[in-house]
């Protein structure tokens, strides 16, 4: 079983605390990054964390920025990826068992390490139950994005950057 | 402002909490409530809410179901939606500032009446940053 995970620089130790969990467990490791605490943007590392997912190179993803709002909006447009950002087990167990959930998500800084790891291996080892209502309910969700080629290229945020590095972006 | 709200039938008792308090606790602002009668489901229900927030740029949005999953994937995938899942009250008004996020979704298997009264409290109080936050809406807002 292959894990990826990814994160922005906000939560990078935490994410480091769930990848030496997870290898302690016996589960391999995809890090996407990022891998510092030098400034950059989480939909960067969450579209990288739904195309590892998506295209089978994972077998589950998760996905952890400050709230986990941003990070797992990025996962989610990522066709093929249907992630929860949670807080307790009980959304996460619900989101495996019923919507087959492939990416689980977190707050680093909204939730703590021991329940944030607890929480990944419930997901990890909580069995989807098929039943003709999810099923029907899963192939809506995955329906709703038409898929653009365009956003698996390497360059898709390039724009942004570049914008950035002019000095465009200020508070 | 306009906020508007919707539920499917696991949500729609907290739902009609949450209209009484946000008609209390906000009476300058206008309340709307999509779900009279719960949405057929929760996919029906926020495709309904995000259309509304679509056509008024404006607004804010609350989806409520059982567990705030569901619909959190759905308004996921829609074009230029950020919605923030939550279940604790710094998150519900911290993705208004750094994520312009225009819906929460929030389960009622997951959280009390206080608490969802409380988180609703706190996102439609919040504004966004924009500034550096700005850079990271916009990637969202380009992907599908």
């Amino acid at each position: 079983m292959k894990i990826a995970i990814g994160c922005d620089h906000i939560v990078t130790d935490t994410k480091i605390a769930l990848s030496d969990y997870l290898k302690s467990k016996g589960y391999e490791v995809l890090d996407v990054g990022t891998y510092d605490f030098t400034r950059t943007h989480y939909p960067i590392f969450g579209k990288k964390v739904g195309e590892a997912v998506a295209s089978k190179q994972a077998d589950l993803g998760v996905c952890i920025c400050g709230t986990g709002v941003g990070i797992n909006n990025a996962v989610n447009k990522v066709k093929g990826i249907r992630g929860a950002l949670v807080r307790d087990m009980t959304s996460a167990i619900y989101a495996k068992e019923f919507l087959n959930a492939n990416v689980i998500g977190f707050g680093g800084k909204i939730i703590g390490d021991f329940l944030l790891c607890d929480i990944v291996e419930a997901f990890i080892q909580t069995k989807y139950k098929p039943t003709n209502e999810n099923k029907k309910l899963i192939q809506k969700i995955d329906d709703l994005i038409v898929e653009d080629m365009n956003q698996k290229s390497s360059d898709f945020f390039d724009e942004f950057i570049l914008r950035w590095k002019q000095g465009y972006y200020h508070d | 402002m306009k906020i508007f709200i919707a539920a499917d039938k696991d949500g729609f008792s907290l739902k009609n909490q949450i209209v009484s308090f946000v008609n209390k606790a906000f009476v300058s602002d206008e309340m709307i409530d999509l779900n009279p009668k719960p949405a057929i489901d929760f996919i029906e229900g926020t495709l309904n809410l995000t259309e509304h927030l679509q056509t008024n740029p404006d607004a804010l949005g609350i989806m409520i179901d059982g567990y705030g999953v569901g619909s959190f994937m759905v308004a996921c995938k829609v074009k230029g939606m950020v919605v923030a899942e939550v279940s604790d009250e710094r998150s519900a008004y911290m993705t208004r500032e750094h994520n312009n996020a225009r819906m929460i979704t929030l389960g009622s298997q997951i959280v009390g009446s206080k608490l969802a009264e409380n988180i609703v409290k706190e996102f439609l109080s919040a504004k966004y940053a924009a500034g550096r936050h700005q850079i990271r809406v916009d990637m969202l807002n380009k992907m599908a």
